[in-house]
C-alpha cells in the first residue's frame, strides 16, 4: 500500500499550548485508518491540518508523494479531501439538500438548479439510509439526523480521502452499522479514510490500522489493528490500564417511587407512558434516534407540555410548568445532551456555571449582591466531590475537556439540591478514561439515594450502568428489562424489544438472576 | 382541496403580513374613504418606491449577519455627486447617474473590504465610514443643496400613470433582481450560508471574504439607486438626503422576516413591510395625527413584529420536536 496522505513531523501550537508535537500519519488508499486519543490529544487539530483549516508550524505533508501545503479549506477540497468535522458544519435555515451540495451548487444558465440539487442530495441520503424529505430545513432536524446529513455531505464530495471526526458520536448503533457498510464499500473502491471514534468496539470491528495520539504526540503510527485488543488501545491512549468495570450494584429495596409517570401523553406525541423511578436507582432509557427519549425528559422537566396522564413526584401529583419549577419545587434536574449548547456557558468561570442554579439563595442584602467568596464556598465542595480537573475554579469552562465540562454540568444540579437527576447522553464525545469516572460518579450518586434517569444511545453504557432498562420506540415505551449486566444477552434482548421480533414480556430476567450475575 | 390550499397559504411566511396589510387597508378605507382616491394611492406608492432600495440596501448586509450604518450617509454622498456633476459641470444625466452608481458601489466595496480584511465587526467599520461619508458630503457642498436638476431626472421622480409612479416600475425590477440573487444564484446562497453559519461556510470551502464584500458592494449600489430616485423626487440634491434612512432600513427587512443573526432574508416580505409602513404613515396623516407620532408607531411595530416572529419560531420548534 502506498500512502495517499503522508504527514511527517507535524507540530502546531496555539497561544501557549502545544497541540501537536512531531506527529506522523500515513493514510493509504483502500483502508480505514483509526485515529485514537483522549479528548485534547490533538486528533481534531491533525484533521484540521490535513483539511487546510490550520497551517502547521512545522512538518511536511505529501499527497500522492508530492509535497503540498494547504492554506485554506477550499484547496484541500479541490485536492479531493473531504471531512466530517466535529463542529456543526450545516446552515440551519437551508434545506438538507442544499447543505449537502453547498460547496458546489449546480447552476444552469447562471441560476442555481434546484432540481439538480435535490437529485444529487437524494442519492447520497439514500446511500446512508437517511429517509428525509431533502427540502426539510436543517434546523428542524434532530442532532442525529444532522450528523447523518454531515456524513452525506462529506461522502458527496466523492473524495479520495475522507476524514471522519467522531461521525458516530450522536447516532445509534443501527445507523452506525449502516454508515460502516458505506465506508467498507468506499474502502473496496480505494478511498483512504481516517476514522475517529471513542467507541473502541467500532474501531476494532471496522478499521485496518491505527494511529494513536497522547498529549499531542504519537504513541502508535499505522499499527495494524489485527492482533491489537481493546486493552492495548486503551494503554496507548491513556498510558495505563483502564479501570476495571464496576460490578453490578447490589439490588436494594426500591420502596416507593420518587418519580412516577402514569399514562402520560405529551405535546411531542408520546402516548401511554408508564414509568417508575425509585430513590437510589439508575433507570436506563434506551431507544433509537427520534424515538422520543430526550423529548420525554423535556416533558418531565416542564419544557414540553404534558397533555394527559399523571406525573407524581414522591407520591404526590405534580404539575410541572417550567424548568425552574421542576428544580425549585420538585428537585428535578436535567443534564442536557447538548452540553455546549444547553449545559454550560463556555466563556464563564467554573464557579459561575455551577452557582447559577443557586444565585437566588446566595444573593444577600438590599441590592441582592452576589459575593464571589460565597459563590466559591458553595461550589468548592461539589467541584472536589466530582473531581473537576482545572488549575482553579476561575478557569473558563470553555477551556476544560469535554469530560470536565460534563462534570460542571452535573455539579450545578447537585448544588441546587436535585434529588431526581435526568442525564441525557452524558458521555457523548467523552474519552474512555473520563467516561469510566463519570459512570462511577453516576453510581455514587445513586448510592447516595438520588434517583437517576440515564438516557443513552450507547448500549454498552446502559448495560454497564443501569439497574433496569426501559426501551422506547416511536414515542411509546415498548419494554422494561431488569439489567443482567451481560452485554451479549442484554443487547440481543433490547434489539428484540425494539424491533418486536419476539414479544418480550415486561421484566424478562428474574430478579435473582440479576442479583447473582455481574458484568 | 381549496381548503388545503388556503391552509398552506396561511402557513407561508408572509401570510401574517398580507393579512395585517389587508386589514389596515380595509379599516382605513372605512375610516376615511379618501384613502382610495387615486392621488392618495399615488402618495402611498411613491413612498414605497422611495424606500424600497433603502430597505434592500440594509437587507443585503443583514443576510450575512452584518449591518451597515452607512447606508444613509453613502446615499447622501451619491445624491450630491449626481447633483454636483449635473449642476456644476453640466455632465449629461446618464453619465452622472453612472458616476453616482459607481460612487455607491465603491463605498460599499470599501465597507466590505475593510470588514473582510480587518476582521473588525461591521458595526464599528460602518460607524466609521458613516461619519466619513457624511463629512465628505458636508465638506464638498458646505451643506448647500444643488437646486438645478435636469428635467429628465425630475421626470423620473414625478412621472405617474394614474396612481402608479414611474419609480415603482424601476424599484420592482431592482427588487426582483435582488430576490433572484438571494434565492437563485451561488453568490446569493453563499452570502446567506455565511450569515446562517460562518463556520460551516468556512469548512465547506466557501470564500467568506467574497460573500461579505459582495453583500456590502450590493448594499452600496442599492443605496445609490435610492439616492438618485430621491433626488429625482425632491428635484433638489440635498446633502441631508439619507439622514432619516437608518430606522426604516432596519425596520422593513426585519418586519419582512429577516433574521438579525443572518442567514435569512425576504424581498417579498420587505416589500410588504414597506407597504404596511406606508399605509400606516398615510393613515396617521389622513386621521390628522401629529407626524412625530409616526416614529412612536414605527418603534412599537418593530417590537410587535419581532415578538410575533419569536412566537412563530417557538411554535415551529415545538412542531419539529413533535414531528
Amino acid at each position: 500500500m502506498s500512502a495517499v496522505v503522508e504527514i511527517r513531523g507535524a507540530s502546531k501550537s496555539f497561544v501557549g499550548v502545544q497541540a501537536l508535537d512531531d506527529v506522523s500519519l500515513d493514510l493509504a488508499g483502500g483502508e480505514i485508518h483509526a485515529l485514537l486519543g483522549e479528548n485534547g490529544a490533538g486528533k481534531s487539530t491533525l484533521i484540521k491540518i490535513i483539511t487546510g483549516v490550520y497551517v502547521p508550524d512545522s512538518g511536511t505533508m505529501r499527497l500522492d508523494g508530492a509535497p503540498v501545503s494547504f492554506r485554506a479549506p477550499r484547496e484541500a477540497i479541490n485536492a479531493g479531501i473531504g471531512a466530517v468535522h466535529q463542529e456543526r458544519n450545516l446552515v440551519p435555515m437551508f434545506s438538507v439538500a442544499e447543505n449537502i451540495c453547498l460547496d458546489r451548487l449546480p447552476t444552469s444558465r447562471g441560476l442555481v438548479d434546484r432540481a439538480a440539487i435535490m437529485a444529487d442530495a437524494e442519492q447520497w441520503m439514500k446511500a446512508i439510509g437517511l429517509a428525509l424529505d431533502p427540502h426539510t430545513p436543517v434546523r428542524s432536524l434532530s442532532v442525529a439526523q444532522m450528523q447523518l446529513v454531515e456524513i452525506a455531505k462529506a461522502l458527496s464530495l466523492r473524495s479520495r480521502v475522507l476524514l471522519l471526526d467522531e461521525p458516530t458520536a450522536s447516532i445509534t448503533p443501527h445507523e452506525a452499522e449502516r454508515l460502516f457498510e458505506v465506508l467498507r464499500d468506499l474502502r473496496a473502491r480505494g478511498v483512504a479514510m481516517l476514522f475517529v471514534s471513542h467507541r473502541l468496539e467500532e474501531v476494532l470491528a471496522l478499521c485496518d490500522r491505527v494511529t494513536v495520539l497522547r498529549d499531542g504526540r504519537n504513541t502508535a503510527v499505522g499499527q495494524p489493528i489485527a492482533g491489537v485488543g481493546r486493552r492495548d488501545l486503551i494503554r496507548l491512549m491513556i498510558g495505563r490500564d483502564e479501570e476495571a468495570a464496576a460490578p453490578a450494584r447490589p439490588l436494594r429495596d426500591r420502596g416507593a417511587p420518587s418519580l412516577e409517570l402514569q399514562g402520560v401523553a405529551t405535546a411531542a406525541s408520546h402516548r401511554d407512558i408508564d414509568l417508575k423511578l425509585h430513590a437510589g436507582e439508575i433507570l436506563g432509557l434506551y431507544g433509537l434516534v427520534g424515538c422520543g427519549r430526550s423529548e420525554l425528559a423535556k416533558a418531565i422537566i416542564g419544557a414540553i407540555p404534558v397533555t394527559g396522564g399523571e406525573i407524581r413526584v414522591a407520591g404526590k401529583p405534580a404539575k410541572i410548568g417550567s424548568v425552574s419549577q421542576a428544580l425549585a419545587r420538585y428537585r428535578i434536574g436535567y443534564v442536557s445532551e447538548d452540553r455546549k449548547g444547553e449545559g454550560v456557558v463556555l466563556d464563564q468561570a467554573i464557579t459561575t456555571n455551577i452557582a447559577v442554579t443557586v444565585w437566588a439563595r446566595l444573593a444577600r442584602g438590599w441590592l441582592r449582591f452576589l459575593s464571589a467568596a460565597r459563590e466559591y464556598a458553595a461550589v468548592k465542595p461539589f467541584a472536589e466531590r466530582l473531581q473537576i480537573r482545572a488549575p482553579s475554579l476561575a478557569v473558563l469552562v470553555g477551556k476544560l475537556s469535554g469530560g470536565n465540562q460534563q462534570k460542571v454540568s452535573v455539579a450545578k444540579w447537585l448544588l441546587a439540591g436535585t434529588e431526581i437527576l435526568i442525564m441525557d447522553e452524558p458521555t457523548v464525545g467523552i474519552d474512555v478514561g473520563t467516561k469510566a469516572a463519570l459512570h462511577r460518579l453516576i453510581r455514587e450518586l445513586a448510592d447516595d439515594g438520588k434517583s437517576i434517569l440515564l438516557i443513552s444511545s450507547d448500549m454498552p453504557e446502559i448495560v454497564a450502568v443501569a439497574d433496569r432498562i426501559v426501551v422506547m420506540n416511536a414515542f411509546r415505551i415498548v419494554g422494561m428489562i431488569e439489567n443482567s449486566h451481560s452485554y451479549p444477552d442484554m443487547s440481543a434482548t433490547i434489539m428484540h424489544v425494539i424491533h418486536g421480533v419476539a414479544d418480550v414480556e415486561l421484566t424478562t430476567a428474574p430478579l435473582t438472576e440479576a442479583l447473582v450475575s455481574s458484568s | 382541496m381549496i381548503r388545503d390550499r388556503l391552509l398552506r397559504l396561511a402557513r407561508t411566511e408572509n401570510a401574517g403580513l398580507v393579512a395585517i396589510l389587508l386589514i389596515a387597508v380595509v379599516a382605513l378605507t372605512v375610516a376615511n374613504p379618501a384613502f382610495l382616491t387615486s392621488f392618495n394611492l399615488y402618495v402611498v406608492l411613491t413612498s414605497v418606491s422611495l424606500w424600497t432600495c433603502v430597505a434592500l440596501a440594509q437587507m443585503t448586509t443583514l443576510a450575512t449577519g452584518q449591518m451597515s450604518l452607512s447606508v444613509g450617509s453613502l446615499g447622501g454622498l451619491v445624491a450630491i455627486v449626481v447633483g454636483g456633476l449635473c449642476e456644476l459641470w453640466g455632465v449629461p444625466l446618464p453619465l452622472a447617474i453612472i458616476a453616482g452608481l459607481a460612487v455607491g458601489l465603491a463605498g460599499g466595496l470599501l465597507n466590505g473590504a475593510l470588514i473582510a480584511t480587518s476582521g473588525i465587526n461591521s458595526f464599528i467599520i460602518t460607524l466609521a465610514t458613516f461619519s466619513a461619508f457624511h463629512g465628505l458630503t458636508l465638506g464638498l457642498t458646505r451643506a448647500i443643496p444643488f437646486y438645478h436638476m435636469p428635467d429628465a431626472l425630475k421626470a423620473l421622480g414625478n412621472a405617474r400613470f394614474g396612481a402608479v409612479p414611474f419609480m415603482l416600475g424601476i424599484v420592482l425590477v431592482v427588487a426582483l433582481a435582488v430576490h433572484i440573487i438571494f434565492t437563485r444564484t451561488r453568490i446569493g446562497r453563499h452570502m446567506l450560508a455565511y450569515g446562517g453559519n460562518p463556520t460551516a461556510a468556512v469548512l465547506s470551502g466557501l470564500s467568506t471574504k467574497r460573500a461579505v464584500i459582495f453583500a456590502h458592494a450590493l448594499s452600496g449600489l442599492l443605496s445609490a439607486i435610492a439616492a438618485i430616485l430621491t433626488v429625482g423626487r425632491l428635484q433638489i440634491a440635498q446633502p441631508t438626503i439619507g439622514e432619516d434612512w437608518l430606522i426604516v432600513s432596519f425596520a422593513a427587512p426585519i418586519i419582512g422576516g429577516a433574521s438579525l443573526s443572518g442567514g435569512h432574508v425576504s424581498v417579498p416580505g420587505t416589500l410588504l413591510a414597506l407597504a404596511l409602513l406606508a399605509v400606516i404613515n398615510d393613515a396617521l396623516v389622513l386621521l390628522g395625527v401629529d407626524p412625530f407620532w409616526v416614529q412612536v408607531v414605527l418603534g412599537c411595530l418593530i417590537l410587535a413584529v419581532v415578538g410575533a416572529n419569536r412566537l412563530r419560531e417557538g411554535r415551529r420548534l415545538g412542531e419539529a420536536v413533535a414531528r
